[in-house]
């Protein structure tokens, strides 16, 4: 029954997002904020049912039957809801309608947010018609199946059961900027009001976005047992290409929102971090890369996903071709800027993203016509990896340097001290740091946009001192913590990358290898049983010096799936992570195994900076948020001469009887 | 030779070069060859016995002084374009390679002469005033 109801209700759910875009598209009104409701309330409905029947292992359903057991923990048979194709469509679909109903709740009622609630809705309705008709999650089994196919078992990991709600919160959440991006365009109003309104939404999204490719990123470093955190996988490169666009959105929005300018690209970037998104989705789910993501191995749906992208994609960059021309060109302002200085940002990144879609899309392309090709990390090393390193030079640049027109000699004479202890600090990392030449690199630019960000909030504070610091605004915090994120991430990534060691070893117990100053003994082998697995696990005595430490790296079987996994054994510190992963047995000598042991220097920096970017861009958000907050109800309260909130203020007022 | 080969496979087959740049140079290979038998994954991280093999096949070809481009052709010919994780720089290739550095290049030469232009005519411009809040 549970799964009928779900059913019925996702039916609801495409209904209320078809009138949603129809009549937010033409009278607006009150209406439209209802039906964003409703749409969101039957589509989240409709998941629940999903998610119950996943609890309830109701294996009549097809998709329970696949991919779920009885013998699987509780957090994983919800996980499991969307660690599959149909399940992850829902959940696509629920925080599509999830962003409409937010945004019907807090936006005031005007034309900008009833265009922008009906173009989410036609996409709801687009999304919702895919799963009903192409990927239904509800089909029942006839007869049911007395136990499920389990779920692939790389998959169930904590960070993993999180990654995709968080990965789609941001994607689809440039959903909604999309949908104003086009409102704005139909109403013909890209200016620094409408650039206020969308920049918490490309906010939200994009520090979702940052959290879900974190989550990803630690996931693969320990689960997949290859030790790397980033493998320019097409997989990944599909989540990166609206992660850069989206990071260029958000720089240009503020020169949007603060002076008027750009909001005509920025439009134009509010656009194509959704078709990047959707581009994602397709590349993922169509089956056309191989790898784990692909749960969808059908050339039917991939063709619906490039059809829904095509369609939307088309419609809004034709949208865009004819109004784009007549929107205002902000205030003129000189080329050494803060506004020219986020330009370059806004070059740099569209540059890299368009280098990651030509290195994901080409070798798929060229495979279709018979010559297959790699183009994987080794070409992003030496293109996206500098392009980034450049623009992150600017950071410190684009920090200090005022609006409209800077000085380029004394901003650098306020650097001079950056770029002095960031040098000091650079030779420093090249004669510790094995003389690498890209580690010392890395370490300067970290060191440099942390010095940049120091001297602007000591610049901030002025003559009031440390306790000023914490009386400026969340909005100037949020800016200094992410960009502090990212500094600590481009030391971590490049001490990481340039300065790992990886080496592949056979020991026999009692036999010794050497890492880095470490040894490492084999003690044994041994097998032990998990709730529902088998693992062999192997004891590894690491002794470096006074310190000593038992490792138990382990290989684990699901019979359900029939899958092996490894999970490797991580010894933590401040200066990097000692990682032992086991691998087979060797079939020439018994009693002997093959094991990965690497040294990963300064990994956590990698996940701790991109933390705390997604943390700056949330503070930037809660920023926003309290700022309109506080101006909404001090309007409403000259409005009406109360201090009672009314939230919908014109057109919405006349119709509406409550 | 084949009491050589044998001693390789007793000791496992990763037994590092003695010089360490040839080590090195070795590794870096590892990890732009794709180990034919995964997915996505370069020979330096699966435990696969075909990458084991491609890894000594690579440490014996740069011990034998073999160039970078000398074995990754080596690999290419028998295996196909597809197993190099680096795209070639010949013929159309060095397209694919000059693509993001040419994009920027024009974008930015477009750019540049569009702000010495405006420079010219607009000498007086200033600047905001300094502190803003966010």
């Amino acid at each position: 029954m549970i799964a009928e109801l779900g059913h019925f209700l996702a039916f609801l759910a495409l209904a209320s997002a078809a009138a949603q875009g129809a009549i937010g598209l033409t009278e607006g009104g009150v209406a439209v904020k209802r039906l964003a409701m409703a749409t969101g309330g039957f589509v989240v409905a409709s998941f629940a049912c999903l998610i119950i029947s996943f609890v309830t292992l109701d294996f009549s359903v097809a998709l329970v039957a696949s991919h779920s057991h009885s013998l699987k923990p509780i957090l994983y048979r919800i996980a499991g809801t969307w660690g599959n194709h149909e399940g992850s469509m829902l959940l696509w679909s629920v925080i599509m309608a999830g962003y409409g109903a937010v945004a019907a709740l807090v936006m005031r009622g005007d034309a900008l947010r009833d265009k922008a609630l009906g173009v989410q809705g036609v996409l709801t309705a687009m999304s919702m018609a895919y799963l009903l008709f192409a990927s239904s999650p509800f089909t029942r089994l006839d007869p049911a199946p007395f136990d499920g196919g389990g779920l692939n078992p790389l998959l169930q990991d904590p960070a993993l059961a999180f990654h995709p709600p968080f990965l789609y919160l941001g994607y689809v959440g440039f959903s909604f900027v999309f949908s104003l991006a086009a409102a704005g365009l139909l109403i013909g109003k890209i200016d620094s009001e409408w650039a206020a309104r969308a920049q918490p939404w490309a906010l939200a999204a994009w520090s979702a976005l940052t959290v879900g490719i974190s989550l990803g990123a630690i996931w693969a470093y320990y689960e997949l047992g290859w030790g790397g955190w980033w493998f320019w996988d097409p997989v990944e490169n599909a989540s990166f290409m609206p992660w850069l666009v989206g990071a260029a959105l958000v720089h240009s929005l503020l020169v949007t929102r603060k002076r008027g300018g750009m909001a005509s690209w920025t439009a134009f970037l509010a656009v194509l971090a959704f078709c990047l998104s959707m581009l994602g989705a397709f590349l993922v789910r169509s089956g056309v890369l191989n790898s784990v993501h692909t749960f969808a191995m059908d050339p039917k749906r991939g063709m619906l996903l490039l059809g829904g992208l095509a369609v939307a994609g088309g419609a809004a960059f034709a949208l865009y071709a004819w109004r784009a021309p007549s929107l205002k060109a902000g205030p003129e302002y000189d080329p050494v800027s803060r506004e020219g200085a986020l330009v370059l940002n806004n070059l740099f990144l569209a540059v890299s993203a368009a280098t990651v879609l030509l290195g994901t899309v080409l070798p798929i392309v060229t495979e279709a016509y018979g010559m297959r090709m790699s183009i994987q990390e080794p070409y992003f090393h030496l293109t996206v990896a500098p392009l980034l390193a450049v623009l992150f030079l600017f950071i410190p640049f684009a920090l200090l340097a005022p609006w409209r027109k800077a000085d380029l000699k004394s901003e650098l004479r306020r650097l001079a001290p950056a770029g002095a202890i960031s040098l000091v600090v650079a030779i420093a990392a090249f004669a510790f740091g094995h003389s690498n030449i890209w580690l010392a690199f890395g370490v300067f630019v970290g060191s440099w946009v942390a010095c940049g960000v120091a001297i602007d909030l000591w610049r901030r504070a002025g003559s009031g001192g440390p306790a000023r610091l914490l009386k400026l605004s969340p909005g100037v915090w949020g800016m200094a913590i992410a960009h502090l994120g990212l500094a600590i991430f481009v030391v971590g990534a490049a001490t990481e990358t340039a300065a790992r060691v990886e080496r592949t070893f056979v020991l026999e117990p009692g036999q010794t290898a050497e890492l880095r100053g470490w040894t490492f003994r084999l003690v044994g082998v041994g097998d032990v049983e998990g709730p529902n697995y088998n693992a062999s696990r192997a004891d590894i005595l690491a002794t470096k010096g006074s310190l000593a430490e038992h490792l138990y790296p382990e290989k684990r079987l699901y019979p359900v799936a029939g899958t092996p996994t490894t999970e490797v054994a991580i010894r933590k510190s401040l200066t990097g992570d000692i990682y032992v992963a086991l691998g087979d047995p060797v079939r020439e000598q018994p009693g002997a195994w093959r094991m990965r042991i690497s040294h990963h220097p300064m990994i956590d920096w990698v996940f701790g900076g991109a933390g705390l970017i997604a943390l700056g861009g949330v503070m930037s958000l809660v920023a926003h948020a309290r700022r309109r907050l506080k101006r909404t109800s001090s309007e409403t309260r000259e409005a009406t001469g109360s201090a009672a909130p009314a939230p919908d203020v014109s057109p919405d007022a006349k119709g509406a009887p409550a | 030779m084949i009491a050589a080969l044998l001693l390789a496979i007793a000791v496992g087959g990763d037994t590092p070069l003695d010089n360490p740049d040839q080590e090195a140079r070795a590794q870096s290979l590892m990890r732009e060859i794709r180990c034919v038998v995964c997915e996505n994954e370069p020979v330096s991280h699966s435990t696969a016995d075909i990458a084991v093999d491609m890894r000594r096949t690579i440490r014996s070809q740069v011990a034998a002084g073999e160039s970078n481009e000398a074995v990754r052709e080596f690999f290419a010919e028998r295996y196909g374009q597809f197993v190099l994780f680096r795209p070639p720089t010949n013929g159309a290739g060095a397209l694919i390679w000059l693509f993001p550095f040419a994009l920027l290049a024009v974008i930015g030469a477009v750019m540049l002469r569009g702000a010495f232009r405006w420079r010219k005519s607009h000498a007086g411009v200033q600047p905001e005033s300094e502190l803003q809040d966010d």
